[in-house]
């Protein structure tokens, strides 16, 4: 089956596959349209695990695209999303086994579309207009666009609903956004934002506030790349100024963007906890660094090596629990507690790395540079980027164990009358 | 031996779940808490007529041995269930040891469908099945790789001289299963409670819901079981299976902790305010809570892999480390967020630490259940290198 979506004529036949298929037939039958469609050069770069060849491709600026499109118009890339809009309709854990199977290949989609194809996909499958639907579900099963999450605030992170950017509605319909945003991963590349404004300041926080899907390259959209503590400039302070947003591009009604964003929160929690699949990880990588460079002897050090290996073979099978559980419904407050699981893995890791190294990882040939070094400097995004441990804790605790919320004598006040008591 | 589990991972059906209902609707009114620590209190080893109830009325006992020898064919993950049900109500009677610990030697001792019938498996699992037999498993300790560590030697004549320390349910059950030293290595064997030579010396134990005993054996009659060479295996096999159950109960104890906290927070007040609403007290739930949705996924992740499998074997020594550390941690936060009461004699708390604490060294220690991992993790590692000067 093919479908016809304005302006984008398919490169090839939807695979179909059975909501109630098993793994090892899901298995075979994405093998199969992989050694009917993958490169052949690609193939074999993979089966003599030429990973460097292989990333070559994927970047390739002409091959790297052409393979996106054509994964993405069998509906591959998004087994999770409704057949009409391109994807195969399987729920979670079916889906997953496909976006495995393509990962043996290395055939899945980058790591940095995750803004796009997983959240911007998910509210926009759930909150868009057909319009929207129809402009920007096509390109970002293909990966045509890049996007970013314009949310963060200098004064509003952890309370995120307290953010101050303001949209006005001006009287031809079309909306005048001020504001600056910060920590924006990606922005400074990106097509699309993901960009929660308020839009009704006499209202109690949660309330006043619009979400939209923002052309980057509006005038007034100013992306500048902050230097993280990794010494890479990912992440963006973005200013806002006079950017004129046509209200086409509100997703969800006004003043409900915070039930919108609620939608964009849960699909980003759920998905920092790792992939679905019980397999080699993290851990396994460094047992083998380990075992090669002699710190394997040390019995203390091994201890932690194998409660890390533990760790992350539970956190694998309790994603997998959860894909499983879920089916086709929309993700919960658990997936707070594999995020929160996941970060605390994460540091564990970072600091193991190091502490295999007979330097510690402290100084390195240039030339070569240090992945364990790499690793303990990114392993604090964990914990801190999609909402910190502290405000997973929160969650769990009041939305699983069904404690009192904590205090926030701000809720219910206008948004503009916070801070005078 | 267990029947093979058929749906993936984590795929519960109707009847799984109706099985769960049931075992926590009589637990819930025969065996609840109180009546562990009534029965505890009263030096009593167990409920009999609940056990018989078990037997004949649930058919709990015999719900995953084979039908050929009285039972009803389910899988592990079925009995992990009720093991778990268990769990949560601090149930201390002879399941665990007789269901959980000897009679999967009996099961991988046997020679199957196609194996010699009237052997020790057709003999004794029947009983076992029917409730008029209870079992127990002495081992005298577990070494570095997962195998029994034995002071009992067999002679030629078959006869055991040695000791197991701490034998769980070891003074009272009907027949013993002892790991020893044969000919062949370390393997099972039978002995009866009535043979010559065996001492059985009380112990007090800490856990306050079960029973335990030292056992001497000085030149006792015994029973070989199984195919001789094949000790080890049925050892480390039935040894996996056993790993998988315990598991299984330490998720329920600590889901039971759990929750028990849960509720005290949700109604104890300080301050002016509910204890539950300080975040001291709110994240360290919620690190319970974290600790309990992983226990459970890796006792059943290891439930659903086909028994006698090496990722049988890796994940049910993965399951052992996990849940063997998160029920002691969740057995000492349910404590202190209880505060002065939980310190008390009358409340549960304790109860659920101690039950930890016993468990984690029912099969040996999650550290050695890690060191477990290693020959199949890193295969050109020896074993016995990995492990030196690991308590158990
Ligand atoms: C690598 C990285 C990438 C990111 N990418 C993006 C992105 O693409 N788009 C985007 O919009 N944002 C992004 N973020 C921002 C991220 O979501 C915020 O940093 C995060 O939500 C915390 O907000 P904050 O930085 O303002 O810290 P604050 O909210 O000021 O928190 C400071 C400290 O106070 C604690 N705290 C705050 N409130 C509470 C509470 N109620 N209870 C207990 N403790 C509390 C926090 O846990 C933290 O420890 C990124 C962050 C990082 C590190």
């Amino acid at each position: 089956m093919t479908v016809t979506e304005p302006g984008t004529e398919p490169v090839t036949e939807r695979v179909t596959l059975a909501a109630g298929a098993s793994d090892a037939e899901i298995i075979a039958a994405v093998e199969a349209w992989l050694r009917a469609h993958l490169p052949e050069d690609w193939q074999a770069a993979v089966a003599r695990g030429d990973l460097a060849a292989v990333e070559a491709i994927r970047e390739d600026p002409e091959r790297g695209p052409a393979w996106f499109d054509l994964l993405g118009d069998s509906g591959l890339a998004t087994p999770t999303w409704p057949v009409e809009h391109g994807g195969l309709g399987l729920p979670a854990d079916r889906g997953a086994v496909v976006t495995e199977t393509l990962a043996r290949y290395r055939a899945e989609r980058h790591n940095r579309d995750f803004v796009g194809l997983v959240l911007a996909g998910h509210t926009i499958l759930e909150w868009g207009s057909p319009e929207q639907k129809a402009e920007r579900l096509p390109a970002l099963r293909r990966g045509r666009e890049f996007w970013c999450q314009l949310f963060s605030e200098p004064g509003a992170g952890s309370d995120l609903a307290g953010l101050s950017t303001r949209a006005v509605q001006q009287a031809d319909g079309t909306w005048l956004v001020n504001g600056q945003k910060v920590w924006n991963s990606y922005a400074h590349l990106a097509d699309f934002g993901l960009l929660m404004a308020r839009t009704d300041p006499s209202a109690p926080k949660h309330r006043g506030i619009t979400y939209f899907l923002l052309d980057m390259r509006t005038p007034g959209v100013e992306p500048r790349p902050l230097k993280q503590m990794t010494g890479n400039a990912e992440f963006n302070e973005t200013f806002l100024t006079d950017v004129v947003v046509p209200d086409s591009a509100r997703i969800g009604p006004v003043n409900q963007g915070w039930s919108v964003a609620i939608t964009t929160l849960m699909q980003e929690r759920n998905g920092l906890s790792g992939r679905p699949a019980v397999g080699p990880g993290e851990a396994d990588e460094l047992v083998a660094r380990a075992v090669g460079n002699g710190s394997w002897e040390d019995p203390v050090l091994r201890d932690r090596l194998l409660e890390a290996y533990v760790e992350e073979k539970v956190l694998q099978m309790t994603t997998v629990r959860s894909f499983v559980a879920s089916g086709d419904a929309a993700p919960t407050a658990e997936g707070s507690i594999r995020k929160l699981a996941h970060s605390v893995l994460a540091e564990k890791l970072g600091v193991l790395g190091t502490d295999l190294e007979a330097d510690g990882a402290v100084a390195w040939d240039p030339a070569e540079g240090s992945e364990a070094a790499d690793r303990f400097l990114a392993m604090k995004t964990y914990s801190i980027a999609g909402g910190t441990s502290e405000i997973q804790r929160n969650i769990i605790a009041e939305r699983v164990l069904g404690l009192p919320k904590d205090p926030d004598p701000e809720r219910h006040l206008p948004f503009n009358e916070r801070g005078r008591g | 031996m267990y029947a093979e589990q058929r749906e993936p991972e984590f795929g519960w059906t109707d009847e799984h779940r109706g099985l769960r209902e049931t075992v926590r609707r009589v637990l819930a009114d025969r065996a609840p808490v109180a009546r562990a620590r009534e029965l505890a209190e009263a030096g009593e080893r167990h409920d009999p007529a609940l056990w018989s109830e078990l037997a004949e009325q649930v058919g709990l006992q015999g719900l995953a041995l084979p039908e050929r020898y009285g039972g009803f064919g389910g899988t592990l993950l079925d009995l992990a269930i009720v093991v778990e049900e268990m769990g949560r109500v601090l149930y201390g009677g002879p399941f665990l040891p007789t269901v959980g610990l000897a009679a999967p030697v009996l099961l991988a001792a046997d020679g199957g469908e196609d194996g010699p019938d009237g052997g020790p498996a057709a003999e004794y699992l029947p009983r076992i099945a029917d409730g008029s037999l209870t079992a127990a498993l002495a081992v005298e300790a577990w070494g570095p790789a997962g195998e029994p560590v034995v002071t009992a030697t067999a002679d030629a004549a078959g006869r055991l001289t040695g000791t197991a320390p701490v034998v769980l349910d070891g003074g009272d059950a009907d027949l013993l299963v002892v790991a020893a030293r044969g000919p062949d290595g370390p393997a099972p064997y039978l002995v009866e409670t009535g043979a010559a030579g065996l001492t059985r010396t009380p112990l007090e134990t800490l856990d306050l819901t079960r029973r335990a005993a030292r056992i001497t054996l000085d030149g006792t009659p015994a029973r070989a079981l199984g195919d001789p060479g094949r000790g080890a295996v049925v050892l480390a096999r039935a040894r996996a299976v056993s790993s998988v159950l315990v598991s299984a109960e330490q998720v329920g104890g600590m889901t039971a902790a759990t929750d028990l906290t849960a509720e005290y927070a949700r109604t104890r007040r300080q301050f002016g305010r509910l204890i539950g609403s300080f975040q001291g007290v709110k994240h360290r739930l919620a690190d319970m809570a974290v600790r309990q949705e992983m226990a459970h996924s890796a006792a059943y992740w290891a439930a659903w892999q086909e028994p006698g499998t090496p990722e049988f074997a890796q994940a049910a020594a993965i399951a052992r480390s996990y849940c063997g550390d998160a029920f002691l941690q969740t057995g000492l936060d349910a404590i202190q967020l209880h505060g002065g009461i939980g310190f008390t004699w009358e409340h549960d708390a304790h109860l659920y630490l101690r039950r930890a604490r016993a468990d984690r060294a029912l099969l040996g220690s999650p550290q050695l259940a890690r060191a477990e991992l290693v020959p199949a993790l890193v295969p050109t590692v020896p074993a016995r290198s990995t492990t030196e000067g690991i308590p158990a």
